[in-house]
C-alpha cells in the first residue's frame, strides 16, 4: 500500500477560511491527517496589548468574520464586569437583537454552505441570498455589513435608527416563510442526504474528549448547555426559546439543529422587538474626559457567549493602564479544528473531509488569533 | 450566590484547603494553587462536574519575573467557570502536562510553548511548531518581545518617498 499525501487548502472551494490539513491518503481513504493552522495568523493578541481599550474595538470583530458580533460582546462585557459599569436597559435589548440577527446570518450561511461540499450549488446561492437581506439590516442599523463594531463598552455605539423594526419585521416574516422551503431543498434533498446522513459521527465520549461545546455537544449529549440558559447574559432570562437538542449526532442532525435554533433565533427577536424599552439610553459613558483614552480597573475576568459554534470567551487580564495587558480568546471551533482532526479524520473518504470541516464547525481565524 | 452554591464552595475549600476567590463576573470563581498542586486541584474539580476545559492561556508578569498559568473550567451542571490559576518561575518555566485529565489540552499547551516558551514535560508533542513558520527569535507573546525591532532586522526597509506627478502626459496615438 502506497500512501500520497495530499493538501487539502487553503483555496479549496470545500475549505473553511484560509486552513489546511494534510491528509495522508491511501486510495480515497485518510490514513493520518493533520491539521496546519497558521495562514491567517495576525498576532491578533499581541496586537491588543500595543492598542487603546478602544482602539480595539476595530480589530477585534476580524478575529470571527461571519459572526463578528459576539466578539464585541465578550470584549465589552468583559471591560464592564472589571470596571462595575451598568449598561442601560435599552442596549441589552439591542445588543440581544444584533446577536440573534447574526446569529441567523451565519447559520443561513452554513445551511446554504452544505451545498459546496455536496456538490448542490443552487443551496449556496440561496443561502448566500437570504444572509444579504440580514446583512441590509446590518447596515441600516451599525453603517457597515460585515464588521460592524456596534457593541461597544457601556453600551451600543448609537441607537436604532428610525423605522429599523418594521424592516427587521419584514426581513424575518420574509424569512420564516422560506425556511421551509430551504429544508425542503437542503435538508430533505436525497443528493445531501447521500452525504451527509450517518455520516460524520460525533460520539458523545469524544464531545467531553476534546471541549467540543455548542451544537456539536447538544446534538450529540441531549443536554440543554446552551450559555444562554445555563448562564444568561444580556437579557436572555426574560425571554422565551428552546435549545433543540439531539441524541445521535450525524452531519445531518447538526444541520438540522442549526435549522431549528434558526426558528428560535426568529422567536427571540421577535420578543426583544415586543419587550424592549421604547426609549431611553443607550451607551454609558467611561470617563468624563476623551471617550478614547480610559483606563479600566486592575483585574481579570473570563467572559463569554454562546455563539453558533459554541462557547466563545475572551479572557481579559487589565493592569490598569490605557492598554489591555493581556488578552487571551477562547475560539469555539479550537478543540475539532485541532485535535479533532488529527485524530478523528482519519477513517473518512478525502471527499468527506469538506463536510466534516463544514458540519463540525471549524472557523480558522479563531483558531489562528 | 444560592445557598446551595456556598455550600459546595465551602466544601471544597475543605477538601482541597485552598480560598475560592470572587471575581468581577457573575459565577466565576478563582482558585490561587501551587503549580505543584495543579493536578490534584484539577482532578478533583473534574471530579465534581468541572467537565469542560475552556482555555488555558498564560500571562507574562516580568516584573515580578513570573508566568501565570490560567486553566478555565466549566461545569455544565450550574454555569460555573473556575478560574485554577499557578505561578511559574519566568527563568526556567517548566510544567507537567494536563492532557492525562483533560485530553483537550494538548494544543494549547503547544500554543504556549510556541508563545510563552514554557516546557510541558509529559506531552510528547509540546515542542512542534504550531502557528508560527520559522520563528528563530523569542516566544512573542513575552513582554520583552519588541515586535518593531524583530521587523527592522528581519526586512530591508523600503523608502516610500512622495512623489506627485507634475506632467500630464497626453496619449497620443
Amino acid at each position: 500500500m502506497k500512501e500520497v499525501k495530499l493538501f487539502l487548502g487553503p483555496q479549496h472551494p470545500g475549505m473553511h477560511g484560509n486552513y489546511s490539513v494534510h491528509m495522508y491518503v491511501d486510495g480515497d481513504m485518510i490514513k493520518k491527517a493533520r491539521p496546519t493552522p497558521g495562514f491567517l495568523h495576525r498576532g491578533f493578541e499581541k496586537l491588543m496589548e500595543r492598542r487603546l481599550w478602544m482602539g480595539n474595538l476595530a480589530l477585534i470583530p476580524r478575529i470571527c468574520v461571519v459572526e463578528p458580533d459576539i466578539n464585541e460582546m465578550v470584549y465589552a462585557m468583559g471591560i464592564e464586569a472589571l470596571a462595575g459599569v451598568e449598561v442601560p436597559e435599552r442596549a441589552h435589548w439591542i445588543r440581544m437583537m444584533i446577536l440573534e440577527l447574526g446569529r441567523l446570518a451565519i447559520h443561513m450561511m452554513a445551511i446554504g454552505g452544505i451545498g459546496g461540499p455536496t456538490g448542490m450549488y443552487t443551496a449556496t446561492y440561496w443561502g448566500i441570498a437570504q444572509r444579504d437581506l440580514i446583512l441590509d439590516l446590518f447596515e441600516k442599523i451599525t453603517g457597515a455589513r460585515i464588521y460592524h463594531m456596534y457593541i461597544v463598552p457601556g453600551g451600543v455605539r448609537k441607537d436604532l435608527p428610525e423605522g429599523i423594526l418594521e424592516d427587521v419585521t419584514k426581513v424575518l416574516d420574509q424569512l420564516e416563510k422560506n425556511l421551509p422551503e430551504y429544508e425542503e431543498l437542503i435538508l430533505r434533498h436525497p443528493i445531501i442526504h447521500a452525504r451527509i446522513k450517518d455520516n460524520i459521527m460525533l460520539p458523545e465520549s469524544v464531545v467531553w474528549e476534546l471541549g467540543v461545546t455548542g451544537i456539536g455537544m447538544r446534538s450529540a449529549t441531549g443536554t440543554e448547555n446552551d450559555l444562554r440558559k445555563v448562564k444568561p447574559y444580556a437579557r436572555y432570562d426574560q425571554v422565551e426559546f428552546d435549545v433543540p437538542t439531539a441524541t445521535y449526532s450525524d452531519a445531518l442532525t447538526r444541520m438540522q439543529l442549526k435549522y431549528q435554533e434558526m426558528h428560535q433565533s426568529i422567536r427571540i427577536i421577535r420578543q426583544v422587538m415586543e419587550k424592549m424599552p421604547k426609549e431611553g439610553p443607550v451607551r454609558t459613558n467611561f470617563s468624563a474626559g476623551s471617550a478614547l483614552r480610559f483606563t479600566v480597573p486592575e483585574g481579570m475576568v473570563y467572559t463569554a457567549v454562546e455563539s453558533s459554534r459554541g462557547e466563545y470567551g475572551y479572557f481579559i487580564v487589565s493592569d490598569g493602564k490605557e492598554q489591555p495587558y493581556r488578552i487571551a480568546v477562547r475560539g469555539a471551533s479550537y478543540p475539532q479544528g485541532l485535535l479533532g482532526i488529527e485524530k478523528y479524520l482519519t477513517g473518512y473518504r478525502i471527499d468527506d473531509a469538506s463536510i466534516w470541516m463544514d458540519t463540525m464547525g471549524v472557523c480558522s481565524p479563531e483558531i489562528d488569533r | 450566590m444560592t445557598n446551595s452554591m456556598s455550600n459546595w464552595i465551602e466544601t471544597l475549600e475543605k477538601d482541597l484547603g485552598v480560598e475560592v476567590l470572587d471575581s468581577p463576573a457573575k459565577l466565576q470563581y478563582f482558585i490561587d494553587v501551587e503549580h505543584t498542586n495543579v493536578h490534584q486541584t484539577l482532578a478533583y474539580l473534574r471530579h465534581v462536574g468541572f467537565t469542560q476545559m475552556s482555555l488555558l492561556s498564560c500571562i507574562d508578569w516580568i516584573e515580578q519575573g513570573k508566568f501565570q498559568l490560567i486553566c478555565i473550567l466549566m461545569n455544565w451542571e450550574n454555569g460555573v467557570h473556575m478560574l485554577v490559576r499557578t505561578m511559574l518561575d519566568r527563568e526556567n518555566p517548566e510544567f507537567t502536562t494536563i492532557t492525562d485529565i483533560y485530553p483537550g489540552a494538548v494544543y494549547y499547551e503547544r500554543e504556549i510553548h510556541e508563545f510563552f516558551g514554557v516546557h510541558f514535560r509529559g506531552n510528547p508533542t509540546y515542542q512542534k511548531p504550531l502557528f508560527l513558520e520559522r520563528w528563530d527569535d523569542m516566544p512573542p507573546l513575552r513582554k520583552d518581545f519588541d515586535p518593531q525591532a524583530y521587523s527592522d532586522s528581519k526586512f530591508p526597509r523600503r523608502e516610500h518617498p512622495h512623489v506627485f506627478k507634475t506632467k500630464v502626459v497626453e496619449v497620443t496615438e
